[in-house]
């Protein structure tokens, strides 16, 4: 029965309704769960907050060391110890992702000033990664300890774990504005982010300035004694003016270029070269990956004026460019800023999370410098407060204490009698506080634990003296907490918010380490360099073969010994200047032009055309020339504006049903398109044979398969201004094809061919008389056919000086 | 009985022939009888091959057992060896190691030949009750006959004059020494074929007198017809028109030719000589390497291979049919049998004659060579495939059989009615949910990380895509254009990911890809959202699990002992429930609850899926902003 259920083709399910089904619209599914998905990501994954600087997983990581007591004084201990108790505590993420937010920590080509400090392999420039952390160890580094310093005072908020079994601070008492020094990068859903690290001395130059003034315009904050523009901790320079930069801090998005420093080293400098130094490189490079870069340029000779690349990294940075003697060094320069990342851009997005009502959560927000730097004082005013309350109320509860011991010790024979005869610690706290009905069962109890060399004078004097220090404090403190500081920046707590701003800028600030490093230029007039200008005009020879391979080099003496494939042959070898182009003809009727530099160089093989143009089945070169003028002088036409007009040197090609066209250069001077450019419509099934240069006084020898020969003035073929089929150069009898053509200016020229039978035989233009165009020929044999024309010795052009 | 000196036997000549034929012959079976008359035939082909011959005669006579091979060559010598007195003829067909094919550098009669040992004639003349030889020369005929390999008669002059040349012998194989003597047709004409199709212009004749029948073979080109013939008898189909055809003269001869098909697997066939090697070597090796590294070469060239793709010569040769001919002049095989050769110049030979020729070829054929190297790829993908899936499991199904991914635990239910597949994030959810399931109506396919966001996504991209490509083999209903929805193989297709954030996103991912590519299977309600708990209530030692809050209260009511303070946090993670509480609290269908997803208003629908998973950051941007302080329970 069941089986025959199931083999009935419609219903195609046996509908069964299952329970607790309910159903749900697509969209508010996707709808609901996308939202939950961005929110978590923006609010607690990839944005930084304002008021520290950290992404989660980073403060995680800080205040994990803090708890194991990693400190920058302490001995470095195994970061798996940090991943594991992060993990485990605050972080319920992959192993991977927190350990490489660890490493990025420490790594001094990230961080301008490094929270963590490692130990081993924390990976390089280079992009090498670092060993796993079974092997790394780590401790906090020093300005790691500005971020967390006063966090047991209750200065920051604390919210439960994901597990709430702990407690984790929802943002670090930073003391410096840690989001401008160290910056970040992030992408969330919608939005991301994208901060430059600063100078700590400027950045906190420039949050004093704020708070002397709070009214100050944004541009002041970017100025000499403020922030003068991102400091790298890679160096480098940026491309920016003043007042693009104040633009920029003013909006919290824009971008300026940075780009790698060079010195030149005169003492390398020899008779054939000079060095450049490459001394710092852009903020977020691959070293070698820039190098590689580089190399490439130098393999290819894309630019050729430098010679060679050289990586003498230590802990120093330092690629060796070696350039030509007498080379632009600014050209050489501008080439690479334009072809490789020695030049970069960075874009500005100043986006973080600011505090909400809600102390737990941030809210993402594109920032100002001033807002952020705002942001950051009012933190600090926070933190203070906080830690003033939480002095305070320590303070309280000390001084209730005391205020109780001070009142015993004016009874203290009494006290003493009613302890020797209580019958234990709860029967004399009973009564005491039977007798002295001031005192409370705290103070009692401090008063019963208080030991009996406390009772000497002199150590009673003290407990007064303290009382009445603790008094005073306490009362300086609620002096403070009661001023407003809302409005008024010149209270007490914005006091101490200053001093231990100039605190930090006294400790930080000054080292060796804040100094800048990155350099700030207007950008200068830059000389506009083309893609023209970059290509060295040298004169090179450019071999092509018959089976369409290329390649370029600075000198070919002779074509017919260089390198070709087996069984290749030598179609042409042209000369031109680098800058000049290169045309070849192909039996499909189609030119490609190319720029000579394009051409691979190689002293091997070179490359096949069809990796530079996209070449029909079966479409083969048949003829290159180079365009150099001085290669064709002459080539364009006199007028331009008649393009019938017949140039002095001018081409002619042949098909091999017979047909002929002349045709200019000018037309195909200029690089084209993969595809090419026309020059011929040969009929269907029918294929160019050869193209030559003219002169425009030549005798054309042509030659059949069928030994057919003919001469006749190359002025009576047409002249084609557009590509074309061409008018009949010698009449092909069906069975019959044009084998080749010979231009010929002299009085006599020869011919060889090699017949089926593979015998040679010379065609002289002597031995026929010149006739019109269109003629059938002459039989040079009556039996057999001729298999291919014998092509000459191939020699290498030579360029007419310039 | 003394065993001395005397009892050693040295066996004479062809005697040793008639004791030991296996050594010549391979053995006395058929394939050994049908060797005799290769044997034969290639002296005539060696004729030919050297142009001295235009067409063979094979006869297979009456009887069925003997047979004469003609051809109109220059006829085996008749006159006399100053050395030994006797004639060229009985020399070749009396003596082994006799004959004119030693001497080939250049001065000798023979180029290139098949039969090199000279053992060739002699060893069926051993072997043969009766042979006669005929010999067309100068004008003359002659006769001479043998038995057992030894003359019958003197070289016997015909009378008068004759035209042209040749020779012609013919041969009964001894049956004291082969059990069966008949010679196969079939087989015959066979090699008939395959010797005119590697002498292109050769006419072969073979006259089956038993069968009454005649057939004359003569190919004008060659192993380019070969080609096709395998290729129409292998029912593959080519994947570019033209094949590649190459033949090179010189010191040795190379011709081959072949063609990529669709077929899976890789068919060569190689003969040195004119004889086949079925067992391939030195030449074939060549043919290999230079094929590989030509087709290399193109690809390094023009840097086709895509990231990621590494291609292995098995996949640059699947498909791939050809014929490979060579000749050369100084053979060594492995055996008699020839089959397989061992001359290791011959393989740098083909290579370096084949390697610059058809990479020129694929470079002048751009088209054709873009087609070849989109086979070769998707040859390499495939095996990738295949090695990920090595340790696939399939099951019958209600529709058909399938390749599953490995991945998939299916499950084991004949019948589709009631089946769910499981969609899981991740393989430590994946774990629990497998020993949780139920294994005969519940199968389980984890996913790895997020999956591609298909939102704009083209069909190509989605099927390249491993995670995504595994669900719909899994789900077998097929997609695009081949979808069907009475291919699913199950009833109920069910989400289930974390309840945090990052599982949020992965269903949002896969709403989107069922939304834009299957989205039959929503309008068919077959996709649905797994309810996972919310709530993980802890009182003392035990754990408890909430729907939601209403379920949250009723846990505390009833378990609160009053002495531990219950924990309540919010569940996160599949993998932190014991198997067993997965299924209770989500996959039990008797207590589980599910979201059928819909779609309800499909203009509304298509732009918000559009504004969340789209190109447009900013739409996204504003969606969120609009939100934020509506959004609950967001992950911290």
């Amino acid at each position: 029965m069941a089986r025959k259920a199931t083999k009935k083709a419609a219903p195609l399910f046996d509908e069964v309704e299952p329970a607790g089904e309910v159903a749900v619209a697509l969209h508010d599914a996707a709808q609901s769960r996308y939202l939950n998905y961005s929110l978590s990501v923006i609010t607690s994954r990839a944005l930084p907050d304002v008021r520290d600087g950290l992404k989660p997983v980073q403060r995680r990581i800080l205040y994990t060391m803090l708890r194991e007591r990693m400190l920058p004084d302490a001995k470095p201990r195994k970061c798996a110890g940090v991943v594991g108790s992060a993990l485990k505590d605050f972080h319920p993420h992959g192993d991977t992702a927190l350990y490489d937010a660890l490493v990025r920590l420490a790594q001094p080509w990230v961080m301008r000033h490094r929270l963590v400090d490692g130990h081993g392999n924390f990976g390089s420039i280079d992009g090498d990664s670092a060993a796993a952390y079974r092997y790394t160890e780590c401790r906090l580094a020093p300005m790691a300890e500005a971020l967390l310093d006063d966090i047991k005072k209750d200065t920051v908020p604390f919210r439960p774990n994901y597990d709430s079994t702990q407690t984790e601070p929802v943002v670090l008492p930073a003391r410096v504005p840690h989001l401008l020094v160290n910056g970040g990068a992030g992408i969330a859903v919608g939005m991301a982010t994208n901060i430059p690290p600063h100078n700590l001395g400027e950045v906190l130059k420039a949050t004093l300035k704020l708070l002397a003034d709070p009214d100050i315009k944004d541009y002041q904050l970017v100025a000499n004694d403020a922030i003068q523009g991102p400091d790298f901790p890679t160096g480098g320079q940026v491309l920016a003016s003043r007042e693009e930069l104040r633009e920029i801090y003013k909006t919290g998005s824009g971008g300026i270029k940075v780009r790698a420093t060079t010195v030149e080293d005169r003492k390398a400098k020899t008779r054939t070269s000079r060095t450049l130094v490459v001394t710092s490189i852009p903020y977020g490079v691959n070293k070698a990956t820039l190098v590689e870069q580089i190399a490439q340029i130098v393999v290819d000779r894309k630019m050729a004026l430098l010679l060679d690349v050289r990586d003498l990294s230590t802990d120093e940075l330092r690629i060796e460019l070696e350039l030509k003697a007498g080379a632009d060094k600014d050209k050489v320069l501008a080439y690479l800023y334009k072809h490789t990342s020695l030049q970069t851009n960075y874009s500005y997005n100043l986006t973080c999370l600011v505090p909400t009502e809600n102390p737990e959560v941030g809210a993402p927000a594109r920032l100002g410098l001033k807002e952020i730097l705002w942001y950051f004082l009012q933190f600090r005013l926070a933190v203070v407060t906080r830690r003033l309350e939480n002095e305070l109320g320590v303070l309280e509860k000390r001084i209730h204490i005391l205020e109780g011991f001070a009142l015993v010790f004016d009874a203290l024979d009494e006290i003493i009698k009613i302890i020797r005869a209580s019958d234990g610690k709860a029967d004399a706290a009973k009564k005491i506080l039977k007798r002295f009905k001031q005192l409370d069962a705290e103070q009692t109890e401090a008063i019963l634990e208080l030991k009996l060399y406390r009772l000497a004078k002199l150590e009673i004097n003290l407990i007064l003296e303290e009382l009445d220090a603790k008094r005073n404090r306490a009362d300086e403190i609620r002096g403070l907490l009661a001023e407003d500081s809302e409005t008024d920046t010149n209270s007490g707590r914005w006091g101490i918010v200053r001093e231990e701003l100039l605190e930090m800028l006294e400790l930080h600030g000054k080292s060796k380490e804040a100094k800048r490093r990155t350099l700030i230029e207007a950008p200068e007039e830059e000389a506009a360099y083309s893609e023209e200008d970059f290509i060295v005009a040298e004169d090179c020879h450019v071999l092509v073969t018959a089976d369409g391979w290329v390649k370029r080099q600075k000198e070919i003496k002779e074509p017919g010994k260089s390198r070709i494939r087996e069984g290749d042959s030598v179609l042409a070898c042209v000369a031109g200047s680098t800058r000049s182009t290169i045309a070849f003809f192909s039996s499909l009727g189609t030119c490609y032009t190319a720029r000579i530099i394009d051409i691979p160089a190689s002293t091997g093989h070179g490359e096949p055309i069809q990796k530079m143009f996209k070449l029909k089945d079966g479409e083969r070169i048949v003829a290159a020339f180079s365009l150099d003028k001085r290669a064709l002088p002459g080539s364009i036409a006199e007028n331009p504006k008649k393009p019938e007009e017949c140039p002095m040197v001018h081409a002619i090609a042949a098909t091999t049903d017979g047909y002929g066209m002349r045709f200019g250069f000018d037309k195909f001077v200029e690089p084209s398109t993969r595809s090419g450019r026309r020059f011929a419509r040969a009929s269907k099934g029918q294929a160019v044979v050869d193209v030559l240069m003219l002169h425009g006084s030549e005798n054309l020898l042509a030659i059949t398969e069928r030994c057919r020969a003919m001469v006749c003035p190359a002025v009576e073929v047409n002249y084609l201004s557009g590509p074309g089929k061409g008018v009949r150069l010698i009449k092909v009898a069906p069975d019959d094809k044009l084998l080749g053509f010979k231009a010929s200016r002299g009085e006599r020229d020869l011919l060889n061919v090699e017949t089926n039978r593979g015998a040679k035989k010379t065609v002289s233009t002597v031995k026929y008389r010149i006739t019109a165009r269109g003629g059938a020929g002459t039989l040079i044999q009556k039996n057999g056919r001729i298999a291919r024309i014998v092509t000459e010795a191939i020699t290498a052009p030579t360029l007419r000086s310039r | 009985m003394t065993y001395n000196a005397d009892q050693l036997t040295v066996l004479q000549g062809l005697e040793a022939v008639r004791k030991r034929p296996g050594m010549y012959i391979g053995g006395v079976n058929s394939a050994g009888l049908h060797h005799l008359a290769w044997e034969i035939l290639d002296n005539s082909v060696d004729e030919a091959m050297n142009g001295h011959a235009s067409e063979i005669t094979l006869t297979l006579h009456k009887d069925g057992t003997t047979i004469t091979v003609g051809d109109n060559g220059r006829g085996i010598p008749v006159d006399k060896n100053k050395k030994t007195g006797k004639t060229g003829l009985e020399l070749v067909l009396t003596e082994l190691h006799a004959g004119g094919k030693f001497q080939n550098d250049g001065s000798g009669n023979y180029k290139t030949s098949g039969g090199l040992h000279g053992v060739g004639a002699s060893v069926v003349n051993a072997l043969s009750k009766t042979l006669s030889a005929v010999i067309k020369r100068d004008g003359k005929q002659f006769k001479m006959t043998f038995a057992k390999g030894l003359p019958t008669s003197k070289l016997l002059r015909a009378k008068g004059e004759v035209r042209g040349t040749g020779t012609a012998i013919t041969f009964t194989p001894d049956p004291t020494i082969f059990p069966r003597t008949t010679f196969n047709a079939e087989t015959l004409a066979q090699r008939l074929e395959t010797v005119s199709f590697l002498h292109r212009g050769v006419k072969v004749v073979f006259v089956d007198e038993v069968a009454g029948k005649r057939k004359s073979f003569r190919h004008e080109n060659g192993i380019a017809d070969y080609l096709k013939q395998v290729l129409s008898e292998r029912k593959a189909g080519p994947i570019h028109e033209e094949a590649f055809y190459f033949s090179k003269e010189g010191e040795a001869r190379v011709e081959l030719v072949f063609q990529w098909t669709d077929s899976t697997d890789e068919h060569l066939r190689s003969y040195v000589n004119g004889i086949t090697t079925a067992a391939g070597g030195s030449h074939e090796n060549g043919f290999r390497s230079g094929l590989n590294k030509a087709v290399r070469n193109y690809l390094e060239t023009h840097k086709l291979t895509p990231r990621g793709v590494k291609i292995s010569h098995e996949d640059i040769r699947e498909g791939l049919v050809g014929i490979l001919s060579v000749f050369i002049a100084d053979p060594q095989f492995q055996g008699q049998t020839k089959e397989r050769l061992n001359n290791p110049e011959v393989q740098s030979l083909v290579d370096g004659a084949l390697r610059p020729a058809l990479e020129q070829w694929l470079n002048t054929n751009q088209s054709v060579a873009e087609g070849i190297v989109a086979r070769i790829i998707a040859a390499s993908r495939a095996r990738a495939a295949s090695r990920a899936a090595s340790a696939s499991v399939s099951r019958k199904s209600a529709t058909n059989r399938l390749t599953l991914p490995g991945k998939l635990s299916d499950c084991s239910g004949k019948n589709r009615t009631d089946s769910e597949l499981f969609i899981v994030e991740g393989d430590s959810a994946g774990g629990s949910a497998k020993q949780g399931r139920d294994r005969t109506t519940q199968a389980i396919l984890p996913l790895r990380g997020k999956v591609l966001n298909t939102e704009g996504a083209g069909l190509k991209k989605v099927l390249d895509n491993r995670e995504l490509a595994d669900l719909i083999t899994a789900m077998g209903c097929g997609i695009g254009p081949s979808f069907d929805l009475a291919k699913l193989r199950y009833q109920r297709i069910i989400l289930l990911a974390d309840a945090d954030s990052d599982g949020h996103h992965i269903t949002t991912l896969l709403l989107t890809f069922f939304y834009r590519h299957l989205p039959k299977l929503i309008t068919a309600g077959r996709l649905f959202i797994a309810v996972t708990p919310l709530y993980r209530v802890d009182i003392g030692k035990q754990t408890y699990w909430a729907e939601d809050e209403a379920d949250r209260e009723r846990i505390l009511e009833e378990h609160g002992d009053g002495r531990s303070t219950p924990q309540i946090t919010r569940f996160k993670g599949l993998g932190e429930m014991m198997p067993k509480t997965l299924w209770e609290t989500t996959l039990d269908p008797k207590v589980r609850r599910i979201l059928r997803v819909e779609i309800a208003d499909s203009l509304e629908t298509d732009r918000i899926m559009n504004e969340l998973m789209g190109r447009d950051p900013s739409a996204r941007f504003r969606f969120i902003m609009d939100r934020a302080e509506t959004a609950q329970d967001v992950d911290l």
